[in-house]
């Protein structure tokens, strides 16, 4: 079957997309950022904080593994301010629905990292005199956080993806803006061909750095 | 504010309805996924150059892409370039299979590569044959890895069959949204969809956990 491109009307749109790829990559920047903040504390309270907080924790981390992101964003946006009686711009729902939905995987690949710090170092450390902070902080850390490195790549290849859903609550990045040129060039296949190799374009150098960083930093790190 | 729980009792059925077409729709997905994981692990691992970069290709390609993206491409190119109109519960498991066929040809391959070369070539040593040393050497011990990795996947792609919605398949997400735009409550039903999601994922995932525990490779 013989289809017939016509790619003016994208390039005739080059502005509007190029606004709604740079609203991807800020949203995922700042979602990248607030989940590492939220994760890193919440993984940090699961392991070291007082024992009545982590039931709660390990509660909020399992019920964002088990709900799916949308549910998170829309429920988010549409009944959040319902009860809370504030109303956030869709950029900022998003920011915040995908920060708390991602930081519930930073905070397993933070405790994935810690735990995977042999304990006898950290009774060698307590034994030669090192208060708890100190053993934590020059012992266990350096070396979690070394293996945690790749697993926090996954993150940001993840971040960008789920940044797509946000198109569902309007907010105009990347995904948003192709359906509005979609419905409006009438030329679908070619705003849809050039999405994904925009997102592949972006998406695939991030995964190859993972991909190698997890082959270097494998063997780093290890006790 | 005042809330009407009632709503969501009213609609019961409709909701259950919606929770066996998502259950349906990933089951479905995942019985094309598996297949497709293995057939793409083959080729990965096969001496013929061709065939390994395909493969390689087609992951590299389906696993950098947002899955909603792959979800509204289906819906627009499949049937302008078929010619063949699908449903979108067809076109949601063109896209979900292609996504999940490529995170579980990676898992497959993983695992196989994972069982030591000095294995096989102390089988083959035995005198088995390549197909044997696959059978009773390689695929015993790589099951054991990609079990829990598969499981991992299949919680994804539950949650995954939600992003269907916005091609209208009447799964448990759109019927929610559905009822929500028609009656005025929000709060009540977009709750009550969030509710569900929790009941059928909670338990999926901490069994995901209990796999990693007792299959876990532990060095």
């Amino acid at each position: 079957m013989e289809i017939d491109l016509d790619f003016g009307p994208l390039i005739a749109s080059w502005r509007f997309l190029l606004g709604g790829l740079g609203l991807t990559l800020a949203l995922s920047a700042l979602t990248v950022l607030c989940s590492l903040v939220l994760g890193g504390a919440v993984g940090l309270a699961r392991c070291y904080g007082p024992r009545w907080l982590r039931w709660p924790l390990v509660f909020y981390i399992d019920s964002m593994r088990a709900i799916p992101v949308l549910v998170v964003l829309v429920w988010g946006y549409f009944a959040l301010p319902l009860v809370s009686g504030v109303t956030l711009p869709p950029f900022w729902a998003a920011l915040a629905a995908l920060s708390v939905h991602i930081a519930a995987y930073v905070a397993e690949i933070v405790r994935a990292g810690i735990e995977s710090v042999r304990p006898g170092q950290t009774r060698a450390a307590l034994a030669l005199g090192m208060s708890r902070a100190e053993a934590v902080c020059q012992v266990v850390l350096p070396q979690a956080l070394v293996r945690m490195l790749p697993a926090f790549g996954s993150i940001l290849s993840i971040t960008i993806k789920d940044t797509a859903i946000a198109s569902v609550i309007a907010v105009p990045e990347y995904l948003n803006c192709s359906q509005t040129l979609a419905g409006q060039s009438f030329r679908p296949i070619e705003v849809w061909f050039v999405a994904m190799a925009v997102y592949f374009m972006i998406l695939f150098p991030v995964t190859r750095a993972v991909d190698i960083a997890y082959a270097r930093l494998a063997s780093l790190g290890r006790s | 504010m005042t809330l009407d729980w009632a709503i969501v009792w009213e609609n019961a059925g409709a909701l259950a309805r919606g929770a066996e077409i998502t259950v349906l729709l990933a089951v479905a997905t995942m019985l094309l996924a598996i297949p497709g994981g293995v057939l793409l692990a083959l080729m990965r691992l096969s001496p013929v150059r061709p065939l390994a970069l395909a493969s390689a290709g087609f992951t590299e390609f389906f696993r950098n892409l947002p899955l909603l993206l792959v979800i509204y491409a289906a819906y627009y190119i499949l049937p302008l370039t078929t010619g063949i109109s699908f449903s979108p519960f067809a076109t949601a498991l063109v896209a979900l299979a292609l996504n999940v066929s490529a995170y579980n040809g990676e898992t497959f391959r993983a695992g196989i590569q994972s069982i030591r070369k000095g294995q096989s070539e102390a089988a083959l040593a035995l005198g088995m044959s390549r197909a044997q040393v696959m059978r009773e050497v390689v695929l015993p011990q790589a099951a054991r890895r990609i079990a829990p990795v598969l499981a991992s996947t299949w919680v994804s792609l539950f949650k995954d069959t939600s992003l269907v919605s916005v091609i209208a398949v009447g799964e448990l997400a759109y019927t929610a949204m559905r009822i929500r735009s028609q009656s005025f409550r929000v709060l009540e039903m977009l709750t009550a969809m969030a509710a569900i999601y929790w009941a059928l994922g909670y338990p999926q995932a901490k069994l995901t956990d209990w796999l990693y525990r007792r299959f876990g490779v532990r060095e």
